[in-house]
């Protein structure tokens, strides 16, 4: 768009602006594809609604981005000035119908992108608990299936009840092709709660019990992942999803009621443990992790993971 | 020979003197300044009005609502004072040198009276800065204000005071219409903090 | 008057006053010249831009194997939160201010800023501050770890409950650079605003002044709310208030409006001065006159409206209510325009222009490639579902760095080469500068691009250790960033070589258009004094033979006779 030169519209000039176009708008087309090979494994019925719209704003961006980029390899190949030419260029100082096409293109680029994401966002509706919720009570979910599973967020590490079993982990287990709900509970400061794989995150603020809601939909190991610094072992504040089908999902939860109870994942505890024991002084003072919590299962923390 | 442009209007700089020379751009400034001023004042009264609204229990227990009707009476002496400092700027206009100092002291006066209700109002209330939200915002929003009105006072004095230099009123009375802006400023937050504080208790 | 009596008025380099240049002394006290105080302001700046960086360069060192093995996570936290409050609080901010304190008085035809004193107590809070951020590495419990944005309740926990702490002291750091850069802008502004040259109509003002003017609106505007937040986070910190605290009753996401409601205007308090610059290099180096100026200027001030209401775009996963996150995202893209306006506006530009690849000019090209790229990752992150998906992971990283390194600094280093010799009166050495743009340029993009692909993968920022699956990348971008750190050498030794070695610059080394470039290099203490000139067309005339002052040609024969 920019390349048109002013005035003057000569048939070749136009032939080259639309071949240049036309190549932009493959090689933009070409990247939005490429663009899903960046991405982690889509586990969640939400990862491919996202991943489309990755996919399109890459093109978009490409065709921006390599759109002003090879105008300026274009100016700096054939407009530079011998050397010591010191002389000043033909005086250029504005043309109104392409500052007109310039601000509108952008303006449709934009408004297309945000109207798409606005249908995306309608279409994931579950990402997260759309309103504040206050005081653990949370009007905004009244109505809906209560939450299976209620996560707690710690300083550092993650647990996950599933009151209707009498289970409880520190690897979250959830069953493949359903919505499960998740009550997302902090005990201390910020968390947040993030499967790259699932393509979801959400805060997880102390105070407020926040209905989430997640559809699994592939089969196997992902990770979770503290997403809001939440101090000293933030980084490893990270646990496994198991995601199985309904029917395992059923006979782990009835094989794990029977587990008793020991102590689950805690990396933090087991490094702070080790840290006293060796007396290690290279670092600042820390907030004590909460001890690891009591589970019927801990899980593991095995690599690898599929996303 | 070419005539060359002229400098630009004002008396012939004198240097190495500091910069007392240059037109005063004071009153602009402070405007400029009072404006960013007011966004801290509205980031309390919004802090105030989300907590409040969001708010499961408001007022800490056994607080009923506050008490309105004394803080009322002194919200009159303050938004006068507005009024009086006017009369004190009209007088300094007319170069009523007496009669100006005499309302300046008048408004500082009022000041000093609000500012004595306030803290009055401060030693009979049953929460402290530290009891929960309420509480927090109630001495922070007062207090910050009740320092802005210590501050307008304290500049008034400085008026007061660079009044008795000969000749300082002669040039112009920039500082004197600042700090006549500034307690305007503050009246009318308080008028609106009275409002948010005392007037919504729903 | 007569023309001979000019010369004594524009000629007081010969004949410095007391405190004017050839007298190092001044550097060191409180001077009230803005041209001294600019460089006050950019040496400090540079300086904290060392400490800052080499704080980076242990977290690169840190992050370059999975495993937090290099420093303690406790350091680590600590590393990356004092880096980006120094790069931004004691490097972007001061080393802009410097900028203006030198470009807008000469720019604009004033003997200095409105408000000297102020100016020279605004300085003189850096280092006080500084000092005060740098004294908590210091204090028993180390300094702030919270990161920069200090979201309670992680800032609040002090685990050895000392009164005096690093995050205490932050807070008060922070709070003074809040104070400083008001005082600047209230200068900035009123300077803009009262003391332009006779003839300088509003849209006669270069575009650097009218980014200037509009940045620092946005300062008057939002630093004050952000003061406000902080002093409550400061109350809640060491006077046990519950404003944030959620088992008091307060509102820890209260806090993130607070923060953001400035620190989001406050990227484009930093983009919009570089766009200035862009405008400025641009015609002189393409030899062209801006492309649309008044599109140009008219556009920085839709900038710093839409600036004012996006800042829900870093909240999007809070759990902000549907509604918002859609109004965000679409004000947030709505920023593409006006932006998108100046970007043609460059390349209208270039186009057709002849173009000297000198190192200002080679560094405008490089800011703006790395900008365009950052601004469409920021488009990216505009869009919920995909912000959802990358926020707070090092794709955010990458974004924010390809603008605040690529775009802004690589514009703050492309200022000071061009306007070095004006201010120092010696020209720079242009071998050392290349070489600086070429490290700088390739490093940026080594250490910066591979952020984005580890963001996809969901690599969380603020982590000391990572998954093995993300090691490849960051090696990269490691070995990017010991690069930048290179990069600085010949940058300092060019500074530092060719003031003191460099030879004489002439009063106008690149033939360009603008008041500061009618003055002798440097500018003496008081600019034109009462000689100035009466301006009579628009900033960018290349090319067109009008001349941008009465008597003109008077101007440059004083400067000749010199
Ligand atoms: C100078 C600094 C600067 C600048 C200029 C920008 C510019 C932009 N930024 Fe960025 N941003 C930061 C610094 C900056 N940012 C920082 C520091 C953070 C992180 C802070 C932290 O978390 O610590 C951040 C984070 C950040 C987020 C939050 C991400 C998250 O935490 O989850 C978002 C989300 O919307 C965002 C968006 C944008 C957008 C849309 C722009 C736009 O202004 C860009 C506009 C420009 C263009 C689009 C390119 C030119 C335009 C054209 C060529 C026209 C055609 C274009 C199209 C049709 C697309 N930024
Ligand atoms: C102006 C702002 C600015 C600038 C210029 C930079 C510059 C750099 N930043 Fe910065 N960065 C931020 C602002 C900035 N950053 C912010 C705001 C954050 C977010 C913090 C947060 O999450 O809270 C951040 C976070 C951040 C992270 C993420 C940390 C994490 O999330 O865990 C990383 C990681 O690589 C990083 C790296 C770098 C590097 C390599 C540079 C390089 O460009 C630096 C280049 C280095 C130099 C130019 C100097 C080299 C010095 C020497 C060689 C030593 C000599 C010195 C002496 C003798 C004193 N930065
Ligand atoms: Cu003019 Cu000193
Ligand atoms: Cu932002």
């Amino acid at each position: 768009m920019t390349s048109s030169a002013p005035a003057r519209f000569n048939p070749a000039a136009v032939a080259a602006v639309s071949a240049w176009v036309g190549l932009l708008v493959l090689l933009s087309h070409w990247l939005g594809q490429q663009a899903y090979r960046w991405l982690p494994v889509q586990a969640s019925s939400a990862a491919p609604l996202v991943d489309d719209l990755f996919s399109l704003e890459t093109a978009i961006a490409c065709f921006v981005f390599v759109g002003v980029v090879s105008v300026m390899a274009y100016v700096l190949l054939f407009n530079r000035a011998e050397k010591y030419d010191m002389d000043d260029a033909a005086p250029v100082e504005g043309n109104t119908l392409l500052e007109i096409i310039w601000t509108v293109i952008p303006l449709v680029l934009v408004m297309a992108i945000a109207w798409t994401t606005i249908g995306v966002n309608r279409e994931i509706g579950a990402i997260g608990p759309m309103d504040h919720s206050h005081g653990n009570t949370n009007e905004a979910m009244a109505g809906a299936p209560t939450a299976e599973i209620q996560v707690i967020a710690r300083q550092w590490s993650w647990e996950f009840r599933y009151p209707d079993a009498a289970v409880s982990s520190t690897e979250l287990h959830l069953p493949a092709g359903r919505r499960v709900g998740l009550q997302l509970e902090s005990a201390d400061v910020i968390h947040g709660f993030y499967v790259p794989a699932f393509r979801l995150k959400q805060q997880v603020i102390p105070g407020r019990s926040i209905a989430f809601f997640i559809t699994p939909t592939r089969e196997g190991r992902y990770r979770l992942r503290d997403s809001e610094y939440s101090g000293t072992w933030f980084a490893a504040n990270q646990v496994d999803v198991v995601v199985q089908s309904e029917n395992a999902y059923q006979d782990w939860l009835t094989r794990a009621a029977t587990q008793p109870l020991r102590p689950g994942i805690s990396d933090a505890s087991r490094e702070y443990a080790q840290q006293q024991s060796r007396l290690r002084s290279s670092g600042y003072p820390t907030v004590r992790p909460a001890p690891p919590p009591m589970v019927n299962v801990p899980g593991s923390n095995t690599l690898p993971h599929a996303g | 020979m070419t005539t060359l442009p002229t400098a630009p209007p004002g008396p012939t700089p004198t240097h190495g003197e500091g910069h007392a020379s240059h037109p005063s751009y004071t009153l602009t400034g402070f405007i400029i300044f009072l404006c960013s001023e007011s966004v801290i004042f509205l980031a309390f009264f919004a802090a105030y009005a989300l907590l409040k609204s969001t708010a499961t229990s408001w007022l800490p227990p056994g607080v009923e609502g506050l008490e309105w009707r004394t803080p009322l009476q002194f919200t009159v002496v303050l938004v006068s004072s507005s009024g009086t400092i006017a009369v004190a700027e009209h007088f300094l206009g007319k170069k009523r040198l007496w009669a100006f100092r005499g309302f300046l002291l008048l408004t500082m006066a009022m000041g000093a009276l609000f500012l004595y209700g306030q803290a009055s109002e401060w030693s009979g209330l049953s929460f402290g800065f530290t009891t929960g939200t309420f509480g927090s915002l109630f001495y922070l929003l007062t207090g910050f204000h009740g320092l802005h009105v210590a501050t307008g006072i304290l500049l008034m004095g400085l008026m007061l005071g660079r009044s008795f230099y000969p000749d300082n009123y002669e040039k112009g009375e920039q500082g004197v219409i600042a700090v006549s802006l500034f307690w305007h400023f503050v009246d009318v937050i308080w008028v609106l903090l009275f409002l948010l504080l005392y007037a919504w208790q729903a | 008057m007569t023309l001979t009596s000019l010369d004594p008025g524009i000629l007081k380099a010969s004949h410095p006053v007391p405190g004017a240049p050839n007298n190092w002394k001044r550097f060191f006290s409180f001077n009230t010249d803005a041209k001294v105080i600019g460089i006050q302001y950019i040496v400090t700046s540079l300086f904290f831009l060392l400490v800052g960086g080499l704080l980076a360069m242990i977290m690169r060192g840190e992050l370059i194997t999975p495993e937090a093995d290099l420093v303690d996570r406790t350091v680590y936290n600590a590393l990356y939160t004092m880096h980006g409050t120094i790069m931004l609080f004691l490097f972007m901010f001061p080393v802009l201010n410097g900028l203006n304190n030198l470009l807008i008085p000469c720019m604009i035809g004033a003997p200095d800023m409105a408000f000297p004193r102020l100016n020279a107590a605004a300085f003189w809070l850096v280092p006080v501050f500084g000092v005060i951020l740098m004294a908590s590495f210091l204090v028993p419990g180390g300094p702030a770890a919270s990161g920069w944005w200090s979201y309670p309740p992680v800032s609040l926990q002090n685990p050895l409950g000392h009164l005096i702490n690093g995050e205490a002291l932050w807070i008060t750091a922070v709070a003074l650079s809040g104070v400083s850069s008001i005082m600047g802008a209230v200068n900035f502004v009123t300077t803009i605003l009262r003391m332009r040259a006779p003839g300088m109509t509003f849209f006669r003002m270069p575009i650097f002044c009218w980014t200037a003017l509009s940045a620092q609106t946005i300062q008057l505007i939002g630093l004050p709310a952000l003061t406000g937040g902080a002093v409550m986070l400061l109350f809640d910190l060491v006077a046990g208030t519950s404003f944030y605290r959620p088992e008091g009753g307060g509102d820890p996401v209260l806090y993130q409006h607070f923060f953001w409601f400035y620190s989001h205007p406050a990227v484009y308090v930093i983009i919009l001065p570089v766009f200035g610059i862009f405008s400025e290099l641009f015609p002189v180096h393409a030899r062209k006159p801006l492309f649309g100026y008044v599109f140009v200027a008219i556009a920085s001030l839709v900038i710093v409206g839409l600036s004012l209401v996006v800042w829900v775009h870093h909240m999007f996963p809070s759990g902000v209510p549907q509604w918002m996150r859609d109004l965000f995202m679409v004000s947030t893209m709505l920023i593409a325009v006006p932006t998108g306006i100046k970007v043609f506006a460059w390349l209208g530009t270039l186009w057709g222009g002849k173009i000297q690849l000198n190192t200002p000019m080679l560094f405008s090209l490089g800011g703006l490639f790395n900008f365009v790229f950052a601004g469409v990752t920021g488009i990216m992150l505009a869009t919920v579902p995909v912000d959802i998906h990358v926020n707070n992971t090092y794709f955010v990283v990458g974004h924010f760095h390809y603008v605040i390194y690529g775009a802004a600094t690589m514009g703050v280093y492309a200022a000071i080469y061009h306007w070095f010799p004006k201010f120092t009166g010696h020209m720079y050495f242009e071998g050392l500068g290349k070489l600086h743009f070429l490290l700088t340029f390739v490093g940026t993009n080594l250490n910066f691009f591979p952020m984005h692909p580890l963001g996809l993968m969901g690599m969380p920022r603020r982590v000391s250790s990572y998954d093995p699956e993300f090691a490849f990348w960051n090696v990269i971008a490691s070995l990017g960033g010991f690069l930048l750190g290179v990069s600085i050498i010949p940058f300092l030794l060019n500074l530092v070589s060719s003031w003191v070695w460099g030879p004489k610059a002439p009063a106008n080394p690149w033939k360009a258009i603008g008041l500061e470039w009618l003055l002798p290099s440097p500018p003496p203490a008081e600019n034109f004094e009462d000689n100035v000139p009466t301006v009579i067309s628009g900033p960018y005339g290349y090319g067109t033979g009008k001349p941008l002052v009465e008597h003109q040609e008077a101007y440059e024969r004083a400067l000749q006779e010199a």
